[in-house]
């Protein structure tokens, strides 16, 4: 699903003349396979989260390639991207990143709006999703009226509604606590396990970690261990 | 992203911010309502000369001149030349008037007085549309048409002139004659010098008919309309070519004509026939040549209104691209979450600017409707306040301001195009956030 060679990224840093280059990530080549799930940890600061935002396109890398679901996305330009984004992956972030101003309906809709869908189609595609991740009852509030837990389920309904074969999640528990943290990581193994759907998850909780068929560890921005299939 | 779903956000949008987006609503209205207005009185001084103008001649009338090219003067034309007009694609008539060389007194029913005279070819006439009030045309030498205020120029013989006439020179209403002119026969005195010695004759004629009213009120037409023959009989009298007194200068041999006219058959024939007529050298003037002098000159005008009043849309604009600066920013987060979920950045610079030709609508259609608003205002109080402040009264008819659809279009169209451009950089701008940046609240 994900193939990854050679990446690397540096971040320059500093004004005009007193510019400093810090590399970020080192060669790091790695692989993904279709329904698998992969955790990728590390300390604060060793490049993780830099790896995940390269995969989804946020940022392009320094070197190296990238292929997801066999296109060179390396090169994509940032239409291409998006369309990449919105047809075959979904993301679930640690701060929820839901819209204020749209109710959790209307959050979990918006893929589909996106995507060009009919009214009737997103309705009744969303309908399902928020009762797949029990807020059926919870669709008209607002995100501000939601518990971390409900958000983050809205998060992951979004995520889902275009029934992509890859899921991004960055510290998806971050701001959960350990009740929460426990039925959303059950929900995660529920869906993988139940549509197939490939998830690389970046943590550096343990417990989140021991979910992934497989660890990717990263220090100071170099692959440490790619892990073995459980 | 579907039109429909991309407008039903933007609506979401900008009920959020009412007040904002009302008070960028309201400047835009006002730019647009300011150009319409501003180049309405443009337009409706422009309908208003030239209704006028129209109203004051025949539109399918073109006089001419003469013959020649203006460095080397115009030369009279002469029956030839009339023979040859008349040959011309879409010439409908050709009249030719003669002045009476002199102005001779007439004399009826205890009443004279003194008045030109021109000989008329009547068929041509009749054929160029010439009407008259009451009688007919003339068919026998000795008969004449007269103007509708030739009874005018008559006063009593026994009057004492200091008398007759009021402040104005106009004859007193107990001095005018009374009664109709119609199938009376009048005498015409015309008279000659041989020798320094001056001889008159008295011509009988009879007036069949009575010329219509001129177009305008101030326009008078006192004058006797008599055949060729009777000009040659004066002529034959006086011994001089158009019954002259005297005979000066090169008049020997005069066979021009004093006055041609060209009638066309309809408006447009009226350019063509122009155009052939200046390419055969004719010195010609017609209410179209007048009318694209009246438009050219309007039409300046009114470039110059509009692009006075563009400004007021431009400035109106600057609301708009802050309006839609601010949105940007504050939507930052959001239009980061969009994008990170696959929103392409078309769709958001689509958004964007379908938000800024939103407000350019609502602001145009406002306007439009202020404008017309104020126009009907204008036209209608505008006189009576120049009336009562100035104490001038306005010609009947005076349009202040008028607004063609063709204003609407080219005030609506500079209105939209102003306010999309100026969300363009905003839209821009928003598909160039970064994803990241805002996700993390740093934009």
């Amino acid at each position: 699903m994900i193939q990854v060679n050679g990446l690397s990224h540096d971040f320059v840093l500093g004004k005009k003349n007193q510019r400093t280059t810090l590399s970020v990530l080192k060669d790091i080549s790695l692989q993904v396979d279709k329904g698998e799930i992969v955790t990728v940890v590390g300390k604060s600061g060793s490049g993780k989260s830099t790896l995940l935002n390269l995969i989804s396109g946020f940022i392009r890398p320094t070197k190296g390639d990238i292929w997801i679901d066999g296109n060179h996305v390396s090169d994509f330009s940032e239409a291409a991207f998006a369309d990449l984004r919105l047809n075959k992956m979904g993301f679930i972030f640690q701060n929820f990143q839901l819209l204020p101003a749209m109710t959790a309906f209307q959050n979990v809709e918006l893929p589909l709006t996106l995507s060009g869908m009919s009214a009737k189609n997103r309705r009744q595609l969303a309908g399902e999703m928020m009762e797949k991740v029990g807020l059926k009852a919870y669709q008209e509030h607002y995100p501000s009226e939601l518990s971390g837990g409900q958000q983050q389920r809205v998060s992951i309904a979004r995520a889902m509604v275009l029934n992509p074969p890859l899921i991004m999640a960055d510290e998806p528990t971050g701001s959960l606590d350990s009740d929460t943290e426990a039925e959303l990581l059950a929900l995660i193994r529920q869906l993988n396990k139940e549509i197939g759907i490939t998830f690389m998850i970046i943590t550096h909780d343990e417990e989140v970690a021991r979910i992934g068929d497989r660890t990717i560890i990263i220090k100071d921005g170099s692959l440490v261990e790619a892990g073995a299939s459980v | 992203m579907k039109r429909k779903d991309q407008l039903q956000f933007v609506i979401q949008n900008l009920k959020k911010h009412k007040i904002r987006t009302l008070m960028t609503v309201i400047a835009t209205a006002m730019g647009c309502a300011f150009l319409i207005v501003l180049a309405s009185v443009g337009f409706g001084l422009q309908q208003t000369v030239v209704e006028d103008t129209l109203e004051q001649q025949a539109v399918t009338e073109i006089d001419i001149h003469g013959k020649g090219k203006p460095e080397e003067g115009f030369q009279p034309l002469t029956m030839e030349h009339v023979q040859n007009i008349e040959e011309i694609d879409g010439v409908k008539a050709v009249t030719r008037r003669n002045h009476l060389g002199q102005v001779p007194v007439f004399l009826v029913d205890q009443h004279e007085g003194q008045t030109g005279a021109v000989s008329a070819h009547f068929p041509s006439e009749i054929a160029s549309g010439m009407e008259l009030a009451e009688g007919e045309f003339p068919e026998e030498p000795n008969e004449v048409l007269i103007g509708p205020h030739f009874s005018q120029a008559l006063i009593p013989t026994d009057a004492n002139e200091q008398e007759v006439y009021d402040e104005q020179g106009m004859v007193k209403e107990e001095y005018q004659y009374e009664g109709s002119l119609l199938g009376k026969t009048i005498d015409m005195k015309v008279t000659k010098q041989i020798d320094g010695e001056e001889e008159t004759t008295t011509i009988p004629v009879e007036v069949t008919g009575i010329l219509q009213e001129p177009t305008r009120e101030w326009m008078q037409d006192r004058k006797v309309y008599m055949t060729t023959d009777l000009l040659d009989e004066i002529a034959a009298f006086t011994g001089t070519p158009k019954g002259s007194p005297v005979i000066g200068e090169g008049m020997e041999a005069d066979d021009t004509i004093s006055e041609v006219k060209v009638y066309a058959q309809n408006l447009q024939a009226v350019e063509g026939i122009t155009e052939q007529l200046d390419e055969k050298n004719y010195a010609t003037y017609s209410v179209v040549s007048e009318m694209n002098q009246i438009n050219v000159l309007f039409t300046i005008a009114k470039a110059g209104l509009i692009l006075i009043g563009t400004i007021a849309i431009v400035i109106a604009s600057i609301g708009i691209y802050n309006t839609m600066t601010m949105a940007v920013t504050e939507r930052a987060p959001d239009i980061g979450i969009m994008k990170a979920i696959g929103a392409n950045p078309k769709t958001i610079k689509r958004v964007f600017l379908l938000e800024s030709s939103l407000i350019g609508i609502a602001g145009a259609v406002i306007g439009t409707v202020t404008a017309y608003i104020v126009s009907f205002g204008v036209n209608l109080g505008l006189p009576a306040i120049i009336e009562a402040s100035f104490g001038e009264e306005l010609p009947e008819g005076l349009q202040f301001s008028a607004i063609p659809p063709m204003l609407i279009f080219i005030a609506v169209g500079i209105c939209l195009i102003v306010t999309i451009l100026s969300g363009v950089r905003p839209a821009k701008r928003a598909t160039q956030i970064d994803v990241l940046k805002a996700m993390r609240r740093e934009i």
